[in-house]
């Protein structure tokens, strides 16, 4: 019998902005008080629905930058130029404005501490944000977990939290790796092309280390880096993914 | 991310949930089409504010459709041979 604890209805939620981060050019964060958030697992999302004056609603799926915290939730959000939901939320949205938010959403793309490693991470452009969340929970719960985060961006200004991994990585346990697609700026030490499997080879862990692995980015990149990470000999119920539309990194 | 061209079931969950009492995108889904297994989050998928669609990835057949209409909720599940949510560790 298969027990459902507590269920909760999944309902729109009034989350209020708090603090707003820029973290690239088209790369914003934003910390939303949401007084009836219950908390969360890293790499769940939540669905964000805006409404206009004359009654016209949008409604979107964000990743989930944070670690769980009860009240507190942070999203990453890049700018689509032609979107409905993000040009608001990464551009127009400040202290104080309100939008409604369901969630949290998710049990497949989900890690929590309790579930070990080694932790094999795999980002393109802002499929980094619910990688992120992993590891600031791997942070939080002082998990010693080894971890390695394999990072794709554009250019070196478009990387998304690079300080902050930076710091995370000088803490142990945790390798960070770069790689630039369109760009290779004088004394670049990552590497200079898209990800493939003589690089998913190098920098993650061999299959007999059974590593969980979660691969997040545009639909090109994930599913060229989930048949890559088979082909190396990682079972295939270990490789979790996530893609999102042709932003490409 | 603002998921606007057809991703996965991930993006899906939040429709379901409209539906379903617990949360779906980690339940086994087997295609009708071709006998497939697969967890629904890993399935090509679209969700939004009109519902959701969840195709399989080998036959393309619609394993699941969820609408919304003025008129109330329609899950048609007519490609969906069997769904199996574990039971929590």
């Amino acid at each position: 019998m298969l027990e459902i604890k507590s269920p909760r209805r999944l309902q729109w939620m009034t989350a209020e902005v708090r603090e707003v981060v820029g973290e690239t050019p088209r790369v914003r964060s934003l910390v939303l008080e949401v007084p009836d958030w219950p908390g969360h697992r890293a790499g769940q999302h939540v669905d964000v629905r805006l409404t206009a004056e004359d009654g016209y609603q949008a409604q979107r799926s964000y990743s989930i930058a944070s670690a769980p915290a009860a009240g507190r939730v942070t999203l990453t959000v890049e700018r689509i130029a032609e979107g409905e939901v993000s040009p608001y939320l990464a551009g127009e949205a400040r202290p104080g404005d309100k939008f409604e938010l369901r969630g949290p959403i998710g049990g497949y793309f989900v890690w929590t501490p309790d579930l070990g490693g080694p932790l094999f991470l795999v980002a393109g452009g802002s499929g980094v944000v619910p990688l992120m969340a992993m590891l600031r929970q791997r942070a939080a719960a002082m998990s010693t977990v080894p971890a390695t985060l394999l990072y794709s961006s554009r250019t070196q200004a478009d990387i998304i939290y690079r300080a902050e991994l930076e710091r995370l990585a000088g803490q142990g346990g945790l390798t960070v790796v770069h790689t630039l697609t369109r760009e290779r700026p004088a004394g670049w030490r990552g590497f200079t092309r898209r990800i493939d499997r003589a690089m998913l080879e190098s920098v993650g862990y061999p299959p007999g280390a059974h590593p969980g692995i979660f691969v997040c980015g545009p639909t090109p990149l994930v599913e060229a880096a989930a048949r890559a990470l088979r082909d190396i000999g990682h079972e295939p119920h270990l490789i979790k993914t996530e893609r999102f539309g042709p932003t490409g990194s | 991310m603002d998921r606007q061209s057809p991703l996965d079931g991930n993006a899906a969950g939040g429709a379901l949930r409209e539906l379903f009492a617990l949360d779906v995108t980690a339940a086994e889904i087997i295609c009708d089409g071709c006998g497939a297994v697969a967890e629904i989050g890993a399935v090509p998928a679209y969700g939004g504010a009109m519902g959701a669609i969840v195709r399989c990835a080998h036959c393309d057949t619609v394993m699941l459709r969820l609408s919304h209409t003025p008129a109330g909720l329609w899950l048609d599940m007519r490609g969906t041979r069997r769904l199996f949510i574990a039971a929590p560790a």
